[in-house]
Parts: structure tokens; sequence; C-alpha cells
């Protein structure tokens, strides 16, 4: 886990993982959200909508971006304030999610980070990209 | 640049931040008369005017504001400083 100080953290520093989404994410995902939506668990019913495969909870996938702020950047210290999240492309089980993060605005007074985030398939599509922001704790 | 213009500046940004579409800002606006400027937003609303205006502003000089009107007299002389 990074431990970044706030005197540590500068524009453009950058923060990458790699994640397989297993069908044990979907299964505690569902069981968690209580979203039963067919869609995301029923792989004929997510074929008759065009889809290859049942299709993954997009805040399961979203849900890296919690990992890359409490984990990576800027890790331990860090606190959530917000997210906006934008679902590109589906994503399904078994794909290889890069998710990859960079700061592009400090702000010194309320030891705020904000990061443009994204996280992308083995093939290189864009699954979803957000805009995070995040306080830094002393 | 007037405190005025810099007041209409604000405005679309603290539309956008605060998620106020209609929202017409004055220069006596501040947390207690605008709809959903808690301490949370005030970051957003904070860093959205450094971004928009190139400028930065030190927590002494944010801790001192009481309304649009001082912080629109503060971005103005920031952008001729």
């Amino acid at each position: 886990m990074k431990e970044y100080r706030w005197e540590e953290l500068t524009i453009g520093l950058q923060a990458r993982f790699e994640v397989t989404l297993a069908q044990s994410m979907m299964d505690s995902f569902l069981s968690l959200s209580g979203d039963i939506n067919p869609l995301h668990s029923d792989p004929d019913y997510a074929r008759a909508a065009g889809y290859s495969q049942a299709v993954a909870f997009g805040m399961l996938t979203s849900a890296f971006y919690s990992q890359m702020v409490g984990v990576h950047l800027p890790g331990r210290r860090a606190l959530l304030h917000g997210i906006d999240i934008d679902f590109r492309s589906p994503a399904f089980v078994g794909d290889v999610l890069t998710v990859s993060a960079e700061i592009v605005q400090l702000n010194d007074a309320y030891r705020r980070a904000n990061l443009k985030a994204r996280i992308v398939n083995q093939k290189g599509t864009l699954i979803s990209s957000a805009k995070i922001r995040a306080g830094v704790r002393e | 640049m007037s405190t005025e213009k810099i007041i209409g500046e604000l405005q679309p940004i603290f539309r956008d931040v605060l998620d106020l579409p209609t929202l017409q800002l004055r220069a006596d606006s501040n947390a207690s008369n605008v709809e959903g400027w808690d301490s949370l937003a005030h970051i957003n609303l904070v860093m959205a005017v450094e971004n928009h205006y190139k400028v930065k502003f030190a927590l002494g000089e944010l801790q001192e504001l009481k309304n649009v009107g001082e912080m629109a007299e503060l971005i103005t002389r920031k952008l001729k400083a």
C-alpha cells in the first residue's frame, strides 16, 4: 500500500494496476448490492440483449477506483470525497482490466487532490473514465 | 476586470458545481443562502475557480471570505498581481 504524504504529491503523478474480473466478484457484488437484474447474472438473457455473456456490474468495475484511491494514489492517507464516472463499454468476467489514474489538480488549502482515472480492458477498450476527488489526511 | 464581471463569470461555475442551473449569483451570496453550499461543495467550488482563473488561494485568504463579492474582489487582486 502506498502512503503518499501531501507534500509528496505532484501534478502528473500516476498509478496503475491490473485486475482480472472474476465470477466470484460478480457473485459477491450481486449479494451485497441486491442488483438481481438478469443482464448481470443470466447469460441467455444477456445474449438475447445483444451481449456475448452476462455484463459485469458497472459499479463493480468502479469499485476498483476505490482501490486506486485508498491503496495506490494517494493511498493510506486518502479520504474519498467524490467521484464522477462515465461507463463507456461493457466489461465481462475474464477481462483483464487496467486501472490507471493521474493527479490533475492539487489544493494546498484543503489538501485535496483531483485525479482523472480510467479503466481499459485487455484489448485497450475504454470501460469507464472517472474524475476523482480525494482528500489527503495528515 | 470588475467585481461584477467576475461574479458573472463565477455564475456558470457555481451552477455547474452545485448543480443549480438557475442559480442567480449575487455579491452577497454565501454558504448560508445558497442551497447545497456545504463544506465539500466549498472545496469543489474553490478548486473549480482556481482552475478557471489559474490562480491559487491560501487557506488564510479563503477563511476571510464572507461572500461571493469578496471572492470576486480577491480574484481581481490576484489577476492584477
